[in-house]
């Protein structure tokens, strides 16, 4: 019937019994692409032109800033970085998140354990202060942490950057939040069994976090591989920097020169394919969103 | 034997960092703090120096490994050359983490601080060299009557003029007043190309003021006089500059520093120090250009601006005596004449500076400033004030120049009265 | 009972073993840390050496008072950088939630083609590192970049952002005719910096940083609001859409009061990192123009780093830390009010 607004048809549809959802105009869902696709855009451009900048000349970085491909593509910039200490710092940012993922997987894990399931006098305590200590915002620390690593005689030296990235209690956090989820009867089963309680742990238990660990050592690769402050305070010797801190200084202070672009924007680059590589493979586990019944 | 296995992992991983940090100390080790050789008198042993400076382009860069290497050839002492991007910040983390660098450039500002803390090796009055500096240098290097610290060059501001450029704007004589470098300086701009740049911080434009009979502070060092009628002129001056468009700074031309703007053609004047040789032989070789000095106030009063290094040694250095070997390999005629080929900067030493003028009579210009250029402003525990300073000295082009003086007055003054 | 006294025991032993790493590294590295940086802050440490050493003494709260009471530039530059971070805050924290949510609603849609894509092109900033982003900003936001190749292309002449240190607020009203600061504002202040210097807004060179913050987080805030926004009834949202309720009434009736915890989350997590910018500063900015773009997380690094005032470097981030503890638990408070009143 014409003169009733879709309002009331939709009412009436309804009481009809008839399908509730009212037809979507097409303008609606053009603009709803319209809108995902410009801010998709926005985020992805700039990677694009970062890869594209990358084989440009200096000139032509400057002079044609929004076009993603080079006039002529060269590879200046990658042989200037070549002259860096690229290398170098590639080698320092595996060492440190080897280790660093390494020990926050294994120590997290335990802790987790231990808060979420074993009975000792203490955990509460423990527990509480683990999420006080969540609460202290990681810049505080800067001056902090170099104090102590120069009290401990570990300033400037690789465990010097390895063991304050250690220190991770939201890791803690959710290893134990995964921990309380899993059901009792498994470990009582496996105690009958005869299992003494480190081996519950480690052979029973542990194998049943694997997506909790994987996300935890996804985090602790992410944390470290990218950390710039922790790291910049606790060495100072050039031979010691990471990707961050020795591409930091390629870009701040005197060494950053005005307008060498690619030669940054490389540099960029080349910092960011391997935590690119890790982030597609291991997606599911991070942008685990519990669809559950939605289908992609 | 759960226990166990808990122990053996936990211990794996201990002893596995415990191996990391033998394997790894090298030279970059554990602090040494109290384990350095007593005295400059104690044998050099071959331990590795580490040399940190700030440089002013490739061609210094290069001039300082080749040094290094000459002297690692002749005296077998192994030295790694670190080039800072933030000079003054690198050092203060090297002492405050107990390894400071056992070489490094040292201005004459760091250099109060330094020394007040009392953690520079005295060294100077042992070398050969001891006598041999210019006396102006040696007297921003010594703290309460003790020499510490040998000066490696000396620097004075001049006026770069691109040649082609200037050529082309039809212009004769280099200017020699003010109102003629600005004239000059107008003629020059055109559509991609302005006429001057300076660089935006006290250290490129305090030659103003003296030029109009101003000053920093009193004889005495005791009164900061920065904010007064004919400091405030000055500035109102390069202001009007920049307001005309005959003038830029290096941050509204997309360069780190006046010399790089300079050196791509962005503008035809720079005023700059006899660095920028170097900079341009090896950076910017298609760039002709010539040096003249810095044209007079409107009183007549000529003035520049002095700016030298010395050759830092910590007492802590791990090789101490290494390192005062290195530095009197540094402070030879021959090598300071080296570095002055390389990068342009005059020797220190008054018997190098002779054959300076000598080898270089284009760059006589600067050896001719000598006598009326001022020390830039060193006063200990400015270096926060200087650079809230600088931060608003870039801010030129739209801020008040009465402002920036009396705030700059207010911040240095308290810094100086802290030190009474 | 024998069994159970020494299965309890071997739990209380193999607890505090298992706990004990963690345990350890945070007494060794956060604990006795912030009690050290605690002394330094009221001692006149210059650097070298030991803060234990014999010749260090305390000044007790000398460093504070240089920073809170007495005039001078410490105190100046601390003011300038609270007042740059709290624009900072009052800016990005709105924007990367509103983004964040808006991209999340949007993303969550029934039979959505590409989801997976549109997820991830969103997510991949929040993986990079600040030092990588930086180096993009600054060639984005450089004064012959991308920015202003877009404004020029829509015949707009964009600033010299990293270079430009005019406050925002400042430029509005000065479009307005409101050019200087009138009287009274001008001739007050607080802590080095006159009300009309507080109220001037962010610096365009901020804002290019504060760019660069929403795109960097927002990804990762999106993250968080999806599995709440999942976990909506789809029910619910019929029996609105029944009673006749329009898009926007069921949002606000019926999805935001379900997200209300993952919209706390989100803002407690974005207050706490927004008072936390260091990073961008040192690589991007260095505090500069003119002190526009300092914050205290800088301004700490930078007193004690730079210009060995170690001291007032430990007071700086003390008095930081009390201020984001001070905020996050009265942002509890309010939100636990507002959901008591409910």
């Amino acid at each position: 019937m014409p003169g009733l607004t879709s309002e009331e048809r939709q009412r009436r549809a309804r009481r009809e019994g008839i399908a509730s959802k009212a037809p979507r105009p097409r303008a609606n869902k053009i603009a709803l692409y319209a809108v995902l696709v410009v801010f998709a855009v926005i985020y992805i451009y700039p990677f694009l032109l970062d890869v594209g900048t990358a084989f440009k000349t200096d000139a032509d970085a400057t002079a044609h800033p929004l076009s993603p491909v080079p006039t002529h593509w060269v590879l200046h910039a990658f042989s200037e970085l070549g002259q860096q200490d690229f290398a170098r710092w590639l080698t320092n940012s595996v060492i440190v998140v080897v280790f660093v993922t390494g020990g926050r997987v294994l120590f997290d894990s335990m802790a987790g354990y231990a808060l979420a399931r074993l009975r000792f006098r203490g955990r509460g305590a423990v527990f509480s202060a683990i999420i006080a200590v969540m609460a202290v915002p990681g810049v505080v620390l800067l001056i902090p942490t170099f104090l102590i690593l120069k009290q401990l005689n570990i300033y400037n030296t690789y465990p010097g950057m390895i063991l304050p990235l250690l220190t991770d209690a939201a890791g803690v956090f959710i290893m134990r939040q995964f921990f309380l989820s899993v059901h009792p009867s498994i470990e009582e089963a496996a105690r009958i069994d005869g299992a003494g309680i480190f081996r519950t742990y480690w052979s029973v238990v542990l194998p049943m976090a694997r997506p909790a660990l994987i996300t935890l050592m996804i985090l602790s690769f992410q944390g470290s591989w990218n950390n710039f402050s922790m790291i910049l305070v606790a060495h100072q010797s050039p031979s010691l920097d990471t990707l961050t801190t020795g591409v930091g200084r390629l870009v701040s202070g005197q060494l950053g020169a005005g307008t060498q672009y690619p030669l940054q924007l490389a540099a960029a680059m080349a910092m960011t394919v391997p935590v690119a590589i890790v982030f597609f493979v291991f997606q599911k586990y991070i942008l685990r969103t519990g669809e559950g019944a939605i289908k992609e | 034997m759960n226990r166990k296995a808990t122990l053996t992992a936990l211990t794996a991983l201990a002893a596995g960092l415990v191996t990391l940090t033998t394997a790894c100390s090298s030279s970059n080790g554990f602090s040494s703090g109290n384990s350095a050789t007593p005295a400059s008198t104690a044998k050099a042993s071959k331990t590795q120096l580490t040399l940190m400076f700030g440089s002013s382009g490739t061609a210094e860069t290069n001039a300082v490994e080749a040094a290094a290497k000459a002297f690692t050839k002749q005296s077998g002492i192994p030295v790694q050359v670190i080039p800072a991007s933030n000079l003054t910040q690198q050092v203060a983390q090297g002492f405050a983490g107990g390894q400071p660098p056992d070489v490094f450039y040292l201005d004459p500002l760091t250099f109060q601080n330094y020394a007040k803390d009392g953690v520079l090796d005295p060294y100077p009055p042992n070398l050969p060299s001891a006598n041999g500096f210019s006396p102006a240098l040696q007297q921003a290097f010594t703290y309460k009557s003790t020499f510490t610290c040998d000066p490696k060059d000396a620097s004075t501001l001049a006026l770069y003029v691109n040649t082609a450029d200037w050529t082309q704007a039809g212009l004769g004589a280099p200017p020699a007043t003010w109102s003629q470098l600005q004239a000059d300086a107008k003629k020059l701009t055109t559509g991609g190309r302005v006429g001057l740049v300076i660089d935006q911080t006290h250290s490129g434009m305090d030659e103003f003021f003296y030029q109009n009979g101003g000053t920093v502070t009193n004889a005495a060092g005791t009164q900061v006089q920065i904010d007064s009628p004919q400091n405030v002129r000055a500035l109102t001056f390069l202001k009007s500059m920049l307001t005309q468009g005959a003038m830029k700074l290096p941050s509204q031309l997309n360069a780190g520093f006046s010399g790089q703007a300079f050196g791509e053609n962005k503008a035809a004047m720079d005023i700059i120090g006899n660095w920028e040789n170097g900079e341009i032989q090896s950076d910017y070789p298609n760039i002709k250009f010539k040096v003249y000095p810095l044209p007079a106030g409107p009183s007549g009063t000529h003035a520049t601006l002095s700016f030298t290094n010395c050759w830092g040694v910590p007492k802590q250095s791990r090789n101490l005596a290494g390192a005062i070997e290195f530095v009197k390999f540094l402070t030879t005629p021959q090598q300071e004449m080296t570095f002055a080929k390389a990068f342009g900067v005059i020797p220190s030493l008054q018997s190098a500076q002779q054959q300076y003028v000598q080898a270089f009579p284009q760059y006589s210009t600067f050896v001719q400033e000598l006598p009326y250029a001022h020390p830039d402003i060193a006063i200990a525990g400015a270096t926060q004030a200087l650079s809230a300073f600088d931060s608003a000295l870039a801010q030129l082009p739209s801020a008040n120049p009465a402002t920036i003086l009396k705030t700059a007055q207010q911040n240095l003054q308290a810094v100086v009265d802290q030190n009474k | 009972m024998n069994l159970i006294l020494s299965q309890r025991r071997r739990e209380t032993a193999a607890g505090w073993l298992m706990s004990a790493p963690v345990i350890v590294l945070l007494a060794v590295f956060l604990v006795a840390p912030i009690l050290m940086a605690a002394w330094v802050s009221v001692s006149d440490w210059t650097g070298i050496g030991s803060p234990f050493a014999s010749g260090v003494h305390s000044t007790g709260p000398a460093n504070y008072r240089a920073l809170l009471s007495t005039p001078g530039l410490p105190q100046q530059q601390l003011g300038e950088s609270l007042r740059n971070n709290v624009y900072y805050v009052l800016l990005v924290v709105p924007v990367q939630t509103a983004l964040a949510l808006g991209l999340a609603l949007v993303v969550s849609r029934r039979r959505l083609a590409g989801r997976g894509f549109f997820r991830t092109a969103y997510y991949f900033p929040s993986i990079t590192s600040s030092v990588a982003v930086s180096i993009l900003f600054l060639y984005v936001f450089g004064s012959t970049g991308v920015v202003n190749a877009v404004l020029g292309d829509l015949g707009l002449h964009g600033p010299n952002w990293f270079n430009d240190p005019n406050g925002v607020i400042h430029l509005v009203l000065s479009g307005l005719g409101v050019g200087h600061a009138p009287g009274a504002l001008a001739n007050h202040g607080f802590l080095g910096l006159s009300w009309w210097e507080w109220l001037a807004g962010p610096s365009v060179a901020m804002i290019a940083i504060m760019t660069l913050a929403v795109w960097t987080t927002s990804g990762t805030f999106m993250l968080i609001f999806l599995p709440a926004i999942y976990a909506i009834p789809a029910d619910l949202d019929e029996a609105a859409t029944m009673d006749g309720a329009n898009s926007w009434q069921r949002f606000r009736s019926v999805t935001l009061p379900l997200l209300r915890p993952a919209l706390f989350l989100v803002l407690t997590l974005g207050l706490i990192s927004t008072w936390q910018v260091f990073d961008q500063i040192y690589l991007m900015s260095q505090g500069n123009p003119a002190g526009t773009t300092l914050t205290p997380a800088y301004l700490s690094y930078l007193t004690s780093f730079g210009n060995q005032q170690w001291g007032q470097g430990a007071a700086i981030a003390f008095i930081l830390f009390a201020i984001i503890v001070v905020l996050t638990i009265a942002q509890r408070l309010v939100v636990s009010d507002r959901r008591g009143a409910q």
